[in-house]
């Protein structure tokens, strides 16, 4: 048998189901979303979005959420990864195969856990109002609060993945250099080890921001009807109201806006010194 | 007695892409012998191992096994042996698993299988390790494995691809002195591909040294050691000085060169004709050269220097002598009686034509 | 010299509240109660017994076990023929072949729904059991790919060679040396398969029928309606279940060595 047969029959299946369910459906998507009512070429549905301040509103909570989770996942992943990196190889064990378990059991249910300890008969309410600090139950779901927590819960295994990686690869003897020299721990930590974790801290935060952006279950669950986020209009758009060109548009306003941010934000920590330093 | 050619190579040429890797190799092996090819890396001794092996194909030129023409066919069908650097036992089968791979394609009877199994993990001495997987044993018990899974199924030809370069030191030397003991006892015909020059010069009945996809020389170790074709052989088979100069005069005897830092040296004949005022190197190896104390005289074979460094290895110790502008390197034989190895001190160098080799330079 | 540090405390507290989910279904499915509370009130498997008056979760639960299987065959399957043919050959185009086999995992969950459902109306199989199959196959097959092709990246080629030499034949060696050792990679490859598609929403939401829905889904849409133990004790099903399978994936593989690779795509 040829190469290039070889290579044809082995690849044929997998560019089958890519490009029939993947590749023409988006193309579809989009040109769909440039569409008006008379089924036209058209970009009333995105100067729709630019023009009517609901639609930014959205977007905007969007990126408020998705900011607050890569906020609460970095400040409560950084630590893990750190304990992960000098923990022993069993400890280190325990600890991924605690972070990650949960990981693979499905977000619905997640999500109801945390509905089970949040919710207004919840666990912490009713804890509270057993103790007699609060009054009246705290509304700590269906408001964004809840979705950044469901959110934090459900993405930061990526953010500890990401640092304790990066962690990992740092030379142990670059923190004795450092303390030979005579920097204190602290110092030490500033200046070796957060300078050389930056690509782990840049991975697992875009990865985190991205999944936040685009997160469905979470803000419908945690959030309620109260608080819409892009995703969740977009579904509204074509499973209810069935404005299909609509709901296109605003998904891949969703995409483009993710990745115009990630770009920026990627462009502007990635400084000269910083390719240098971590060229591959 | 009439020669049988087990292996026969004639006019190879192998290229990848533009670049050719092999050229115009001829060689025949004959049945039971030891042959090895001896280069740097990327001289193309493994990719000539590859064709006999079936890996790749010559693009031009005839190979021959047993007589039969092998251009073409795969691997499967060549009944070779062959055993290679990094071991490559299954690691999903036992050692008696592994050896028995063969037989097993080959549709060997259980009992004759048990039996042949058993016998050649006991010629490689390791007849208790049968049920181990190869991950519990050492470096030299793997590639013992390896020899006798090759072994086992009686190949017409035993290919070794640097078989010892994964071991350390110790380990080599006694596989090696295993493999020359495996080849006497059961006289394969065997190909070995090595970097080494001792593994080849200790193990081989011939040698095919390479450089660059071309072939050096062909011959018995010791005329590899001893009369060199070339100057890459000489330089590349053990340490060697090299001092550049021009031939004086050419006799029947011999010739005689005045190195370019005055030194005059006196060789025996060599295997080719200088003229008079004609370049060449010349060519001594430290072992042949004999230090004595202080100054001599300016004669023939004869240098006197200082001595710069003295590193002590055992057996013997290694000098470096600065001597009429050359540096020259002198391996002296500890006996007890030779004077203080004092760097900084005079010495006298003094070596035997018999044991200088004279090279034409090569002028690009 | 264990010393408990800020390090150690943080992480204890992370571990706890990522665990914390399951530590209150568990519990909260057992109450006897009418109602969702925690700490659960006395004990009882009630809510157990009133999963089976609820057809529509015994349904989707076998549809999606059913679903998620077929996926997994299927995924595995064709992802493994995928990274086969990038790590034997280099040809060109392989890199962009590859870019594309893990595309999928780039592009947001969302928008693979809405698409798939947009063109599965055109084709026809939106809302049928082929088309949910499909999507869930798509989404599952840059994992197989890059778990088998990590397991290739590590496979020692010569043992291969070494078969040849004794006398084996490609599809024997194939069978007997190569296909073994990447047995973990592949197990692996369709267990996490089997997962994604058992867990996913977010594709499935866009393309179930009303009357056919996968488990996750019908909790999700009951949750939107009302919150009571049902939804706990059927939860703590699908938590055992799914335990099972990780289990079986750390055995198999090691989840530290899955997730490394996960990371790293982004």
């Amino acid at each position: 048998m040829s190469k290039r047969l070889s290579i044809l029959l082995l690849t044929a299946p997998s560019m089958i189901v890519l490009l029939g369910v993947f590749l023409i459906p988006m193309l579809l998507m989009l040109l769909l979303s440039f569409q008006d009512d008379t089924q036209a070429f058209s970009l009333q549905n995105y100067l729709l979005f630019i023009q009517d301040p609901f639609y930014l509103e959205i977007l905007w909570r969007t990126i408020r959420i998705s900011l607050w989770t890569v906020l609460c996942t970095l400040l409560l992943g950084f630590p893990v990864a750190m304990f992960m990196a000098q923990a022993s190889g069993r400890m280190r064990g325990v600890v991924t195969m605690l972070i990650l378990a949960p990981h693979l059991i499905s977000v619905v249910i997640r999500n109801f856990g945390w509905v089970v300890v949040l919710g207004e008969k919840g666990w912490i309410n009713e804890t509270l109002l057993k103790l007699g600090l609060i009054d009246q139950p705290l509304r700590l779901m269906y408001n964004e609060l809840g979705v950044v927590i469901g959110l934090t819960d459900s993405f930061i295994a990526y953010m500890v993945l990401a640092i304790a990686t990066s962690l990992y690869a740092i030379d142990p003897s670059l923190s004795k250099a450092a303390s030979i020299l005579g920097a204190s721990r602290v110092r030490t930590f500033f200046t070796v080890t957060l300078p050389l974790s930056l690509p782990g801290i840049i991975a697992g935060t875009t990865l985190v921001f991205s999944l936040s952006m685009s997160a469905f279950v979470t803000p419908a669950l945690m959030g309620g009807t109260s608080v819409k986020v892009m995703p969740v209009i977009a579904y509204e758009q074509i499973m209810s109201t069935l404005n299909w060109p609509l709901g296109a548009a605003l998904a891949f306003l969703l995409l483009g806006s993710t990745i115009l941010l990630v770009t920026l934000y990627t462009r502007l920590i990635e400084t000269k010194r910083y390719k240098e330093v971590f060229a591959s | 007695m009439s020669k049988v050619i087990d292996v026969e190579l004639r006019n190879i040429m192998k290229k990848f892409q533009n670049n050719v890797v092999v050229r115009d190799f001829n060689l025949q092996v004959e049945q039971g012998e030891f042959v090895s090819f001896l280069g740097p890396s990327g001289c193309g001794k493994t990719t000539t191992l590859n064709m006999i092996a079936g890996f790749l194909d010559p693009d031009e030129g005839e190979l021959l096994i047993k007589g039969r023409r092998m251009n073409g066919v795969p691997p499967y069908k060549r009944e070779l042996g062959m055993v290679f650097q990094t071991y490559s036992l299954f690691p999903h089968m036992t050692v008696a698993e592994n050896v028995a791979y063969g037989l097993k394609l080959r549709k060997v009877g259980k009992a004759e299988m048990q039996e042949r199994v058993k016998r050649v993990l006991e010629l490689v001495k390791l007849p208790h390790v049968a049920d181990r997987y190869p991950k519990q044993l050492s470096g030299g018990q793997r590639q013992r494995i390896a020899i006798a899974r090759a072994l086992v199924i009686e190949p017409s030809l035993l290919l070794l691809d640097e078989p010892l370069s994964n071991l350390d030191a110790k380990l080599r030397e006694e596989l090696r002195d295993e493999l020359k003991r495996l080849h006497q006892e059961i006289g394969v015909t065997t190909i070995f591909v090595t970097h080494d020059q001792e593994e080849a010069l200790s193990l081989s009945d011939r040698i095919v040294v390479l450089n660059h996809g071309r072939v050096e020389q062909i011959g018995t170790p010791e005329e590899i050691y001893n009369r060199p074709a070339s100057e890459f052989v000489h330089t590349f088979i053990g340490k060697t000085n090299r001092l550049e100069g021009v031939v004086l005069a050419q006799d029947g005897e011999g010739l005689t060169v005045k190195t370019a830092g005055g030194l005059i040296v006196r060789a025996a004949r060599q295997q080719r004709a200088f003229a008079p005022g004609e370049r060449v190197a010349v060519f001594v190896r430290p072992e042949k050269i004999r230090l004595a104390d202080g100054a001599a005289a300016d004669e023939v074979n004869h240098a006197s220097g200082q001595l710069m460094i003295a590193s002590f290895l055992g057996a013997f110790t290694e000098c470096e002598v600065k001597a009429g502008g050359h540096p020259l390197s002198v391996k002296v034989q500890m006996d007890g009686q030779g004077m203080p190895l004092t760097p900084g001190r005079a010495v006298n160098c003094r070596w035997e034509s018999e044991d200088v080799l004279v090279m034409p330079v090569e002028r690009g | 010299m264990k010393k408990l540090n800020g390090y150690g405390l943080i992480t204890f507290f992370v571990l706890l509240l990522v665990n914390l989910p399951f530590l209150v279904i568990i519990p909260s499915s057992f109450t006897s109660a009418g109602y969702l509370s925690f700490p659960p009130e006395g004990f009882s498997w009630q809510w157990y017994a009133k999963i089976l008056d609820r057809p529509e979760f015994i349904e989707s639960f076998w549809f999606s076990l059913q679903l998620a299987a077929i996926t997994a065959v299927l995924a595995t399957l064709i992802g493994t023929l995928a990274a086969f043919a990038l790590s034997k050959y280099r040809f060109r185009g392989s890199g962009v072949i590859n870019s594309l086999l893990l595309s999928p995992l780039t592009v947001p969950s969302l928008i693979i729904g809405i698409a798939a459902l947009l063109f599965f109306t055109r084709i026809g199989i939106a809302g049928t059991f082929t088309g949910l199959l499909l999507a869930h196959t798509l989404i599952s097959i840059p994992y197989v790919v890059r778990l088998v092709l990590t397991g290739l990246s590590t496979f020692d080629y010569t043992l291969e060679k070494a078969g040849y030499m004794l006398g084996a034949r490609p599809l024997r060696v194939f069978w007997d040396v190569t296909l073994p050792l990447l047995r973990p990679a592949i197990v692996s490859g369709m267990i996490f398969s089997f997962l994604t598609s058992f867990d996913n929403v977010t594709v499935s939401l866009f393309l179930v029928a009303p009357d056919t829905t996968t488990l996750p889904l019908a909790i999700f849409t009951y949750m939107q309606e009302t919150l009571d133990p049902l939804v706990a004790s059927i939860s703590a099903v699908v938590i055992l279940l799914s335990l099972v399978f990780i289990v079986l994936l750390e055995k198999v593989y090691g989840l530290e060595r899955l997730f490394g690779l996960n990371s790293q795509s982004h």
